[in-house]
């Protein structure tokens, strides 16, 4: 615990700036043991100059009972509307605490991406964070991100985000979601889901859609996510 | 800039006081103890407090291992083959709540029954 909170302090004290899109996952800080599973993210973003796309394909798989490592592919639209794979990243998700265990539940997740093309890099490290409220459960992000490379000045960023879900039915867990960093703030409805198909077998889907509400102008973000764990 | 450093300088102090909350030990959970043999849970009904967390200890008799999964009481966890596995439920209103095994769902069955108790 202490050097939780030694790490969440660091976190803390770092920029808090972001290049890319922040509106993303919003991570649970859960690992369940031989958990396998496919991934594919989409991320689409529009505001009055750009329409930007990223989509992740993955595969992830719990290593041990509490730590899970996830490899993606990322593809992104460029500015000549070209959609082409630019990046891949490494993952690993580590669930600090048993659910329910203390008064909440935490857990961590370090990310290092390598863009295809060029020698840039970003590796990230964020606190998840887990309070159930009744059939209600409250999820936050903190990320700390550095960024390096031949094209990338060197710098640190933050993102921070936010969801408030009502577990009403397993297919259908509605959600409010906040995101904040590279001068962004964002909130909007969300959505996550899961489907059995048989066993272990089963469909998760989770979306949202953000809207930026610290400038005028248009920036709407929609996100979604479907996995195939089995 | 420094507006947002301040802001997220906020929200670190944020997670560090939820972290502090977590070294508060909280009083003595009650335990309840499930075997899962033949890909049964028994007993198959719990019958639990109301507004206390307790704790269920699963003992897989099995040699296959078994995924203990319930919407209801939000929880998911993997019980390995001849091994024990402890899991956290409640604080919970009174009502009844169902958990299943994932890999056995036609045999390993079972429901949690949440009551008030009466001193």
């Amino acid at each position: 615990m202490k050097y939780l909170l030694l790490f969440i302090n660091l976190l803390a004290c770092m920029i808090a700036r972001a290049d890319g899109m922040v509106v993303d996952k919003v991570y649970h800080p859960y690992v369940t043991a031989n958990e396998r599973e496919f991934e594919w993210r989409l991320m689409t973003s529009q505001t009055d100059n750009s329409n930007l796309l990223t989509q992740r394909f993955g595969y992830g798989h719990a290593v041990l009972e509490n730590v899970a490592l996830e490899i993606y592919a990322i593809g992104t639209r460029d500015e000549n509307n070209n959609f082409e794979l630019s990046a891949f990243e490494v993952e690993s998700r580590w669930m600090l605490t048993q659910q329910g265990e203390f008064w909440a539940d935490w857990g961590l997740v370090l990310e290092f991406e390598k863009q295809k093309a060029q020698d840039n890099f970003e590796a990230s490290a964020g606190i998840l964070f887990e309070k159930e409220f009744g059939r209600t459960s409250l999820t936050m992000n903190l990320f700390a991100i550095r960024e390096w490379g031949e094209s990338l000045d060197s710098e640190w960023e933050s993102e921070f985000r936010l969801q408030y879900r009502y577990r009403y039915l397993p297919e259908i867990q509605p959600s409010i979601e906040i995101y904040a960093g590279e001068d962004f703030i964002g909130i909007g409805p969300g959505f996550m889901g899961v489907y059995r198909i048989d066993r272990q077998e089963q469909i998760k889907w989770d979306a949202g859609f953000i809207t930026e509400v610290a400038h005028s102008g248009k920036n709407h973000t929609f996100r979604f996510a479907i996995e195939y764990e089995f | 800039m420094a507006n947002q450093l301040k802001q997220f300088h906020l929200v670190g102090i944020l997670f560090v006081v939820l972290s502090l909350t977590n070294a508060v030990k909280a009083a003595e959970t009650k335990t309840y103890h499930l075997v899962l043999e033949n890909h049964v849970f028994f007993p198959s009904e719990v019958t639990i407090p109301a507004n206390q967390k307790v704790k269920l200890i699963i003992t897989n008799k099995d040699a296959s291992p078994e995924e203990f999964d319930s919407f209801d009481l939000n929880r998911e966890r993997v019980v390995f083959a001849g091994k024990q596995a402890k899991i956290f439920i409640g604080p919970l209103p009174p009502g009844k709540y169902e958990f299943f095994g994932e890999f056995h769902p036609e045999s390993a069955r079972g429901i949690v029954i949440v009551k008030e108790v009466t001193q």
